[in-house]
């Protein structure tokens, strides 16, 4: 199905005036608002990096013009539903790392978490503030063929990607102005200043003003311009791991021109076992040695907590509808993907038998990689990964191949020239939570650009869009 | 405000890094103007130039059309040569790239809209047809960056390292076009040719720091090469001389955190400059007086990047 298009080829309510005013610039005006917010791009410096021929490279943003749009009060039942799934995989994980309730109530499988790659026993015991763990996420979100939307992963370590959502805003309020003008879209600059109040409330007690640091692994990582941007936003102080030292005082402090300054909470974008070459992978040179003994003595606020990952494992997707239901007695607001674990031989053997028509996921991987989609995969490649489920079967999920949604997007023609024509797309949502929560209004839709192509990374040639939430009555049509 | 030592270094470099480019542009300029007005029938090299700019290059002196499009290219376009225009203005915006968190967003966007400008257009400004606009291009970029960071950023030590920055690499700047000048006078002696039209030289040369109209106001007399030289190095209220360099880098010192040991080399630089007394019609008293300078503020820049750089931790 089409975001913006009915079955009967009529533009949606809610993206009514969008088509009607695509329609009235017609391609050729349309291709030149593009190529004037393809020039903002790059005068902004809105880059990613790529890792390609031994080198990174710095490139432009993937930006297509028009939009995806949702009605706002879909939107508003989205958000309770994340609200709720972070809610209960932070009890998970604070759960995990104390008491481990859910496991003697015999809801989650012990062998499961002695399997779990991501499980850190070095955090066993620590009470983080607001007993939150995973304090910034992105879970993915598609929309089938059946107009649902469902939740296909959740990225609890450091997702990345929100930057995007509001550098896209800021170029796509240029392109439309004439439509931010006429409709109520939902604004998404919010979402740093909200950032700076969960990062402010993780500072150790008793203090007012604290010192917020992002730490990034450094100016070659794929994700720095989005460390950089945040810490613009919030007048943090952008650091890599040598900038840090932890005294013998157990704090966490800076070297600047001015001497060592003390650091107060670290939104560290480094993946736990380079975080801390004490505690974890000794040969570490991008984390801080001795953060782990800061943050354990609550001298300093990280976030996220080292060890959140341990919920963001495809295989604990598959038990988010009862965590949800055992810590907060509710149904699941928004529904998973159904997933088959491969560990448990029934479940095994359907996927055997239904290969070729299942997507099968390394349960550890991100950004796309290891993905083999059934139907469209060749026969070795099918064998190969059905050897690689034998051989680690706790390592693997399969899932039905759903059929993303599509939007109108830009492309090449076959000869020359653009055309408007429809492209599969996800939607990555931001969800904040501390002691309340914040859900970005939309997210970053990430739209796969070769026809009929599901993959919508962009290290992977995908492209992105805008995303409005807009709000108003739209079933007589636009007003 | 805290700054980080490293980002300390990295801002000092992408205000020299810029202010190279822009002055590198200039001297340029300058010697393009020397050459073009040149009334008499002894063509001008190009070499010196790339000596001058601090880097070396091999011509072969016989050929001397194919000498300048040598020359130009390994000075601007060529981005094997880091002290090229392009591999200047390619370095500010990598380190003002890795900076972001302490410079305004606008300041930013100059410096990397130039950066691709420079990038798209390098090579083909090497020719004489669109040198002129590329090269004022990169100056006009690197003021107005300065018009940004002058209105819009905060008076802290992000901006203090920068100033530094931006005015070490102008007093030697300003030295460097002294060189240029030196160096015609030393080839119109190797000549034999007595230098005619002595004051359309020197007023090239202040034109080329954008210093004529402000020279011809402060000096009622007619334009002698002494006056001019006396006035790039001396006249401190004129914001490009190497005096008002010395003495807004100071200004910027004394604000910011422990700068005993820069003040200290600061005060020898200082004293170098009080030292030269060049003669502006000898090649040779004017090409040592400003090789000397030149050796005075390097041992600054060292000053600054043991105090304030990385390396000190």
């Amino acid at each position: 199905m089409d975001e913006l298009i009915g079955d009967d080829g009529a533009p949606r309510p809610v993206a009514a005036a969008l088509m009607q005013l695509i329609d009235s610039l017609g391609t050729e005006t349309l291709v030149e608002r593009q190529q004037v917010a393809e020039l903002d791009i790059l005068t902004m410096g809105i880059t990613f990096t790529v890792y390609s021929d031994g080198q990174n490279i710095d490139r432009a943003w993937p930006f297509d013009i028009i939009p995806r749009v949702i009605p706002g009060d879909e939107w508003d039942r989205v958000t309770a539903g994340l609200a709720q799934r972070l809610r209960a995989l932070n009890m998970f994980i604070d759960d995990l790392y104390n008491d481990q309730r859910v496991i003697a109530d015999g809801v989650f499988p012990p062998d499961l978490l002695e399997a779990s790659v991501n499980f850190r026993p070095q955090c066993r015991g620590v009470h983080p503030k607001h007993g939150v763990w995973a304090h910034i996420s992105g879970s993915d979100l598609v929309r089938d063929d059946d107009g649902v939307m469902y939740v296909l992963e959740d990225n609890l370590r450091v997702p990345s990607g929100v930057s995007y959502v509001l550098e896209n805003r800021a170029v796509a309020k240029r392109a439309f102005a004439e439509l931010f003008a006429r409709q109520q879209i939902r604004p998404v600059d919010g979402y740093t200043h909200e950032l700076k109040k969960l990062l402010i409330s993780l500072a150790p007690d008793g203090i007012s003003d604290p010192q917020l640091a992002v730490l990034t692994p450094g100016i070659y990582n794929s994700a720095y311009f989005e460390h950089s941007f945040l810490a613009q936003r919030m007048g943090a102080e952008l650091v890599e791991g040598a900038d840090l030292v932890v005294e013998s005082d157990d704090c966490v402090y800076m070297r600047t021109i001015a001497g060592l300054e003390r650091v107060h909470v670290v939104y560290r974008r480094i993946d736990d076992l380079f975080l801390d070459p004490e505690v974890f992978r000794p040969d570490s040179t991008l984390g801080v040695a001795g953060l782990m003994r800061a943050w354990k003595a609550g001298n300093v606020g990280l976030a996220n907590a080292p060890g959140a990952g341990v919920a963001d494992d495809k295989v604990v997707y598959a038990w988010v509808p009862d965590l949800i239901r055992y810590y907060l007695g509710e149904d699941q607001l928004i529904p998973n993907v159904p997933t088959y674990r491969t560990m448990y031989p029934d479940e095994r053997q359907f996927v055997i038998d239904n290969i070729g028509d299942l997507v099968v996921k390394p349960a550890n991987e991100s950004g796309g990689y290891g993905i083999v989609i059934g139907d469209r995969a060749s026969r070795e490649q099918l064998d190969g990964v059905l050897a690689a489920i034998e051989a680690d079967p706790r390592n693997w999920v399969a899932q039905p191949i759903l059929s993303l949604s599509t939007v109108p997007t830009l492309v090449p023609c076959d000869g020359h020239g653009f055309e408007v024509e429809p492209r599969h797309v996800d939607l990555r949502p931001f969800v904040l939570t501390g002691a309340g929560s914040y859900v970005t209004p939309g997210g970053l839709t990430r739209v796969a650009l070769p026809k009929g192509s599901l993959v919508v990374n962009s290290s992977q040639g995908g492209g992105s869009k805008d995303t409005w939430v807009i709000d108003g009555v739209f079933d007589d049509g636009y007003r | 405000m805290a700054l980080l030592a490293r980002v300390a270094e990295r801002l000092y470099w992408a205000a020299r890094y810029i202010e190279r480019a822009e002055d590198t542009s200039r001297i340029i300029r300058a010697y393009h103007d020397l050459v073009v007005d040149f009334p008499g029938t002894v063509m001008l090299r190009w070499e010196p130039l790339a000596a001058i700019a601090g880097s070396s290059i091999a011509v072969d002196p016989t050929i001397d059309a194919s000498g300048e499009m040598t020359v130009l290219r390994f000075l601007i376009a060529d981005r094997r040569n880091a002290g090229s225009v392009a591999s200047c203005v390619a370095a500010a915006r990598e380190n003002l790239r890795t900076t972001r968190e302490v410079i305004p967003r606008e300041a930013w966007q100059v410096v990397n809209s130039l950066s691709h400008a420079v990038d798209s257009s390098a090579e083909s400004a090497v020719g004489r047809q669109s040198r002129d606009r590329f090269l004022s291009r990169v100056v006009d970029d690197s003021r107005r960056l300065d018009g940004i960071l002058d209105s819009t950023m905060t008076r802290a030590n992000p901006y203090r390292l920068f100033r530094l920055g931006r005015l070490i690499e102008r007093a030697d700047m300003t030295t460097r076009v002294l060189g240029v000048r030196a160096a015609a006078l030393l080839q119109l002696q190797a000549a034999g040719v007595e230098p005619l039209s002595d004051e359309v030289q020197w007023m090239g040369v202040l034109r080329s720091v954008s210093a004529l109209q402000m020279y011809q106001r402060a000096t009622k007399a007619p334009i002698t090469g002494e006056a001019v030289v006396r006035y790039l190095l001396f006249y401190a209220s004129f914001p490009r001389s190497v005096q008002s360099c010395l003495d807004e880098v100071r200004s910027a010192l004394v604000a910011l955190p422990s700068p005993q040991d820069v003040l200290a080399v600061l005060d020898e630089t200082q004293e170098a400059l009080d030292a030269a007394q060049p003669l502006a019609s000898d090649g040779h008293a004017l090409d040592d007086a400003m090789d000397l300078l030149q050796l005075a503020i390097a041992d600054l820049d060292h000053a600054v990047h043991a105090r304030f750089g990385v390396a000190e931790h």
